[in-house]
């Protein structure tokens, strides 16, 4: 399946290649967008969406091929040549300045003036905030929300200002990645709308979303992309989500949502030994007498709605935050918890939620991530970094784990998501852990990296370790954990056990029902 | 519950939080206070008019240099050099009163002299990507070279007009009141509202913030922070022709020392070495702080020697203040988070049927962060 020649084609993306020392980002990659359309970028970790999209956005400067927009030949080679074609992007990560004031970053670099003629040099903030207050009031920020500094907000908040910040100015065309994680549902409906809005009014749009779902009755088209590659452009109307799955890895969607039937049965183990006890432990206002006890062979689910204190717990058990009370039991013995590291010596290990800031080191190599937590490993005498047993470590990690990358010393920050997560976790596997902490371990990561995730979290268990996983999807929860406990306002609200069982007994929704009651605040009838 | 009232009222406080956070000045005037305080009451003579000038006078040049060092810290950077091109600019506007020219010429080449040593830095800084610290440390001793070879290490003297000690404020012009004075007031408003009210200003945090973020939405993150330089370097400019008045001499060592003061007195003003903070009336108060400061030792009869420690003191003490809003700040920003769920809750006590929908867990991703 050919690119569809486009004559009447708004934006046209040709021959786009980008090499990142030696990993191929995109290899000759075609893009035909159509005036007024809503067009849909798909694709796995590393299919190359987030390059093409930083190339057009003028973040990144492709190696060869052209783009053309409106029969006019672009050079973008900084975002503010974009920006001047009309090519807006909300990008994945934040392009908010924290110092400013949230009317100050919507009109970062495009600000109006007022003065006498020829002296117009003061900001008319007046101005400003009557242009865009009606729209920003649409997605809930007030105007004292306007005044405030960026810095002061949650993810969410930002990332509101981040979607006011791409309409405040009509973009020709708006190129979106991944703009709906960590909106709520209204605001992502309100979000959908707008794009509906912008179509209309003769805006095309480039939208990444590893939501399938939502692609339905929204995009007009979708493009899918395979290892860098543009695997071909369908209409959205002649397809299904199981097609797209299809082109997007190149199997059958039935392999890939296999698991949970597959994996189900085979976890009715009786749960080992007590690995860790936590009796009473409280942190301020955000952790109240918790306790909870994880043992060999089982993975922990642990649910709850944002700000109940999941990150918090995790922080907590690793000594990154000081608990105020209670005791931490390790193996049978009470442990001080003072640092993080004394936590690792001891064998805990954990995957923290925010991988680009708080996991990966991003301009060390693979192999140096990996044996980061563990130097004495790879070392002789204790100290002397052995680079080669580090590599040749490294290469054992990447082929038992399908880490993809030519070599273990490329950079990690040339990775995509999914194995960065991987290498992240191969981190935590060196330091032969007994219990190991996923917080979020499969955000932004796409369906098969997912998968893989998962496997690599049964198979430490199956081997004897103990896991507690936190995630936010409760599909992703029960699909995993051999128990859940839900969190609320920093307090264990509930348990369920046994849902391996129930599962097996196909009492899926059920299990679903009871953690989202709990989680919501609600007793279960 | 009144949910409007004590939104707005969470909303107030948390602006007038802001402000503290963003505006430390608060403890600089605190700092200020306490030091005049103690100092009147020990020394009657410091709360005379002569003293009262005498002190904000010898505050001039630090205060000129700290306003520009403002800028360019809230842009991220910091520059060593403004120091050595101060005593330069001090040389130029010297040597050229002495070859015959008018003030009117001799300023705006000592200013041409400053601007230039400021594109400098900035160029070798953005185009080179030489680090901050490093580009501006070879400037100070290329400026002083300079100078020194110039010179030949004796002062240059006798160039001293009638209307130049006016400048230099050795001749008063109203009152007690000195044209040094009028310059630092004046040059503060400017970039106050520069920093406050202009595109620059705004730009200038937002790099200082976050490049990458800026250079996304589009500022041109090179020409800002070579603007930021050559502010910098204009200062220093108008700080040598101050001190050249004042001095009625030019030793090759006038700068020496003085970059420490610069930065310390913005820092003291609150601004911040990791970029993104900083403020005008803070670096005003903060030349005022160390002058009052060493004015208190001269008065103890301390030996003038004592008085770097003094400064690094003071700087120190700073600095801890500083760090220690912040952590305040985190703080209470944590709790301030850590309540909203309960509030959202109050405010909504209709979650709808118990059977909440697994979308909805979600997206509702960490608020708390």
């Amino acid at each position: 399946m050919a690119v569809p020649d486009a004559p009447d084609a708004m934006l046209v993306v040709e021959g786009v290649t980008k090499r990142y020392q030696g990993v191929t980002a995109l290899l000759d990659v075609d893009l035909s967008v159509r005036p007024s359309e809503i067009h849909a970028l798909l694709g796995g970790n590393g299919a190359g969406k987030s390059t093409l999209i930083n190339v057009l956005a003028g973040v990144t400067a492709p190696d060869e091929g052209t783009i053309t927009l409106d029969g006019e030949r672009l050079e973008i080679r900084k975002p503010s040549d974009a920006l001047a074609h009309g090519i807006t992007t909300v990008h994945q990560e934040l392009s908010l300045v924290p110092a400013l004031t949230t009317l100050d970053n919507i009109f970062l670099g495009r600000e109006m003036r007022s003065g006498p003629p020829g002296l117009k040099v003061k900001l008319d903030r007046k101005t400003m905030t009557k242009r865009v207050e009606s729209l920003a009031a649409e997605f809930g920020l007030s105007r004292i929300d306007l005044q405030l500094p960026v810095g002061e907000f949650g993810a969410l908040k930002k990332r509101v200002v981040e979607i006011v910040k791409a309409l405040a100015f009509e973009p020709r065309l708006l190129i979106l990645d991944e703009p709906t994680s960590g909106l709520e549902d209204d605001e992502r409906h309100r979000l959908f709308e707008y794009m509906r809005a912008l179509r209309d009014r003769d805006v095309s749009l480039i939208w990444v979303t590893h939501h399938l779902d939502e692609l339905f009755g929204l995009a007009d088209t979708a493009t899918v992309f395979r290892d860098g590659q543009t695997v071909g452009s369908v209409p959205v109307s002649d397809t299904s989500t199981d097609d797209l799955v299809q082109r997007m890895f190149g199997i059958a969607a039935s392999e890939l949502s296999g698991t949970r039937e597959d994996a189900a049965p085979e976890r009715v183990t009786e749960p080992g030994a007590e690995v860790l006890r936590l009796s009473d432990v409280s942190q301020g206002t955000v952790l109240r007498e918790v306790s909870l006890s994880v043992h060999r062979g089982e993975i922990l689910g642990i649910a709850g709605l944002a700000g109940a204190g999941r990150t918090e717990l995790a922080r907590a058990i690793m000594g990154v935050d000081k608990i105020s009370s209670g005791s931490v039991h390790l193996h049978g013995k009470r442990v001080q918890v003072r640092h993080s590291s004394g936590m690792y010596r001891r064998g805990l290990a954990m995957v923290p939620e925010d991988r680009k800031h708080l996991g990966i080191l991003g301009d060390l190599s693979i192999a140096e991530n990996i044996s980061i937590s563990n130097l004495r490993r790879v070392s002789r005498f204790g100290f002397v970094v052995n680079k080669g047993s580090e590599a040749a470590r490294a290469e054992e990690y990447r082929k038992s784990m399908s880490i993809r990358t030519p070599d273990v010393h490329a950079k990690i920050r040339n990775l995509s998501g999914g194995n960065q997560q991987k290498v992240i976790v191969a981190r935590c596997l060196n330091t032969d852990p007994s219990v190991l902490i996923f917080d979020e371990p499969t955000q932004g990561i796409d369906v098969s990296a997912k998968v893989e995730v998962h496997n690599l979290i049964r198979d430490f268990v199956a081997a004897g370790g103990a896991a507690i996983v936190i995630a936010s999807e409760v599909a992703e929860l029960i699909e995993l954990s051999h128990r859940v406990l839900v969190m609320k306002k920093g307090r264990l609200v509930g348990e369920i056990t046994g849902i391996p069982e129930a599962l097996a007994d196909n009492r899926y929704d059920e299990v679903e029902h009871r953690i989202v009651s709990l989680a919501a605040g609600r007793s279960v009838a | 519950m009144s949910t409007d009232q004590s939104k707005a009222r969470v909303s107030v406080l948390e602006r007038a939080g802001y402000r503290l956070l963003l505006d430390p000045t608060l403890g600089v005037q605190a700092m200020l206070v306490t030091i005049c305080v103690v100092a009147a009451f020990s020394f009657p003579v410091f709360l005379t008019e002569v003293n009262l000038y005498n002190v904000v006078g010898s505050s001039i040049i630090v205060m000129l240099l700290a306003l520009g060092m403002t800028v360019v810290l809230i842009a991220r950077g910091i520059d060593l050099s403004v120091g050595a091109v101060m005593a330069l600019c001090a040389a130029v506007t010297a040597e050229a009163l002495l070859n015959g020219y008018p003030l009117t010429l001799a300023a705006p080449m000592a200013l041409a002299t400053g601007a230039a040593v400021g594109i400098a830095n900035g160029l070798l800084i953005t185009k080179l990507g030489l680090p901050d610290f490093i580009a501006t440390l070879a400037m100070l001793g290329f400026a002083s070279g300079i100078l020194y070879i110039w010179t030949g290490g004796v002062p240059i003297i006798g160039y001293m007009v009638p209307e130049f000690y006016y400048v230099g404020g050795l001749t008063p012009l109203v009152g007690s009141v000195t044209v040094p004075m009028l310059i630092a007031l004046v040059l503060a408003l400017v970039l106050g509202g520069l920093l406050g009210w202009s595109r620059l200003g705004t730009h200038l945090f937002a790099v200082g913030s976050s490049e990458h973020s800026a250079r996304q939405s589009g500022v041109a993150v090179h020409r800002v922070r070579i603007l930021a330089y050559v502010i910098s370097g204009l200062m220093a400019a108008v700080a040598g022709i101050v001190i050249a008045g004042r001095n009625t001499n030019v030793p090759a060592d006038l700068g020496t020392g003085y970059e420490i003061q610069a930065i310390a007195a913005a820092v003291i003003g609150g601004a911040s070495l990791g970029g993104g903070r900083g403020r005008i009336l803070g670096a005003v108060l903060g030349a005022l702080t160390l002058a009052v400061s060493i004015n208190l030792i001269n008065l103890l009869g301390v030996p003038s020697s004592y008085q770097k420690i003094v400064i690094g003191a003071i700087l120190l003490l700073a600095v801890v203040a500083n760090r220690l809003s912040e952590i305040v700040n985190a703080w209470a920003r944590r709790r301030r988070l850590a309540r909203a769920p309960v509030d959202h809750e109050a405010d909504a006590p209709d979650l709808g049927p118990p059977t909440v929908p697994a979308e909805s867990l979600k997206p509702t991703r960490k608020a708390l962060r």
